[in-house]
């Protein structure tokens, strides 16, 4: 019972530590996701009267990805709705070229607006339009959720070093006078902290096998029945196979960490 | 004979020398030779063992243990010196989560010896301290006199060429102390290892010739 105990004192901070390195991978690749979106979704309009090219308006700007063209006749023809075919040429000749912007990172507003003040000095632009208000609060909302997210990770993981230095004390506790004695008898720190490497090593494959084994639950089964429609869609990024060897490796990492720690603190300090 | 230990004008302190525990002593001892250390309580006895086993270092003069001088040695050959010390302490020292035999085998395991060799080393020294029988028992389950002859069976085990005792009997009835004091007597006799004991009485019954120095007021002085 007792050696449960023991063993549960460092597989829960280690599980929360690793939850929350998961947390970091999975919560990365759906912002990035979503950041994608968001980006692909929005586009500068730029009102021109001449002809504009990628390589020209990227020369100006190298935030810009790409300048998408869009078809005129089709603006005109909305704008001449019931009206006679001489109207449609006439307004076609007097037409400027409409440009849709797309840009290579999903931007700040101040980006925005500087990209904006760019273009705008560039002749033969007449107008452009980075629909700033709706951008902005779209912006603002990813940005408050990722940083929220992100001061929870952090949250997530002072608590766990805690509990692991809580639990390193009681590892100097329980092995201090084993690794004394066999100090005494000439053991080497490797071996005198060898017990204790084995015990960590075992708790440390627990704790990443308990993690996988909640995030492949999660992404199994609690997203296929979850409202969030991101979520829904996309399922893929929860847990990936590379997560598995990210927490072994953090957690073989910690566990070193910890026993070198207290095999330090428990070697002995020669008198005189 | 070759000198196993050797101290010259040793000064051994506490508290980077604020408190001199032994002062400019001088002594020689030979391998295969038996002493007594006595001295009244807080003399500096244990003190002096410790030194001769790493753990308290000179603060001034020469001290040489096995070859190594103490003052400069490394910690890894601290180590390596230790591997060949068998050292007995009045509180046991056993490791309490481990049976009595592998206590026993405790240098051999850490000098990496094969489990067969353990094996076997173990059911003969146990046999020695007349605990055949106790084997897989765990310290605490056993009496001050057994945890102690398990100590000096641990301290035997790897037939080292000295063994330093700390009031080896302090703890103990007459018939655990008699079995203590005829098994370090066998390992100097017999397999020629220096024996260093600290005590507060020498035994009225001892069978082979043996030094024996007093510690009082920081010197050490050989009684003749």
């Amino acid at each position: 019972m007792k050696s449960i105990k023991d063993h549960l004192m460092f597989i829960l901070p280690l599980m929360a530590m690793l939850i929350g390195i998961e947390f970091i991978l999975v919560f990365n690749r759906i912002t990035s996701s979503y950041e994608n979106k968001l980006k692909n979704e929005y586009a500068i309009l730029v009102v021109s009267q001449k002809n504009l090219t990628t390589p020209y308006l990227r020369s100006i700007d190298d935030n810009i990805d790409s300048v998408e063209a869009m078809n005129r006749e089709d603006i005109a023809k909305e704008v001449t709705s019931g009206m006679q075919d001489a109207a449609l040429a006439a307004i076609m000749k007097d037409l400027p070229y409409f440009y849709r912007v797309h840009l290579t990172s999903y931007m700040s507003l101040e980006g925005l607006k500087k990209i904006s003040a760019e273009l705008k000095k560039v002749n033969g632009i007449l107008n452009v339009e980075i629909f700033g208000e709706n951008y902005h609060s779209k912006h603002t909302i990813f940005r408050l959720v990722k940083m929220l997210l992100n001061i929870f990770i952090v949250m997530l993981f002072i608590v766990s070093i805690m509990l692991v230095i809580k639990q390193m004390q009681v590892w100097q506790l329980a092995h201090k006078d084993r690794m004394k004695i066999m100090e005494i008898f000439g053991a080497p720190m490797m071996l005198r902290s060898g017990i204790l490497f084995k015990v960590a090593i075992i708790d440390a494959i627990i704790a990443t096998i308990l993690n996988m084994v909640i995030f492949l639950f999660i992404k199994s089964k609690w997203s296929q029945n979850s409202d969030i429609d991101f979520v829904k869609n996309n399922q893929d990024m929860l847990f990936n196979v590379s997560d598995f060897f990210i927490l072994f490796v953090t957690a073989i990492v910690i566990v070193a960490i910890s026993v070198f720690v207290v095999a330090i603190n428990t070697r002995e300090v020669p008198e005189g | 004979m070759a000198s196993i230990i050797s101290a010259t004008n040793l000064t051994l302190a506490y508290e980077k020398g604020k408190h001199i525990i032994i002062n400019d002593v001088t002594f020689n001892i030979e391998q295969g030779e038996f002493v007594f250390i006595t001295g009244p309580s807080g003399s500096g006895k244990s003190t002096l063992l410790k030194s001769l086993y790493g753990q308290i270092k000179p603060r001034e003069g020469m001290l040489n243990v096995g070859g190594f001088d103490m003052s400069r040695i490394k910690k890894k050959q601290l180590l390596q010196l230790r591997r060949n010390i068998g050292i007995v302490f009045q509180d046991y020292k056993l490791i309490n989560e481990w049976t009595v035999e592998k206590n026993v085998v405790l240098p051999l395991i850490i000098t990496g010896y094969s489990l067969d060799v353990q094996k076997v080393q173990a059911e003969k020294l146990l046999s020695h301290v007349k605990l055949s029988d106790q084997a897989n028992k765990y310290p605490l389950e056993l009496s001050g006199g057994e945890q102690q002859r398990v100590g000096v069976a641990r301290a035997l085990s790897k037939n080292p060429f000295l063994i330093l005792a700390d009031e080896p009997t302090g703890n103990l009835d007459e018939f655990s102390s008699g079995v203590v004091w005829d098994l370090l007597e066998n390992a100097c006799d017999q397999l020629n290892a220096t024996v260093v004991v600290v005590t507060h009485k020498i035994p009225t019954i001892f069978n082979i010739p043996y030094r024996h120095f007093i510690i009082e007021n920081g010197g050490v002085h050989e009684v003749h």
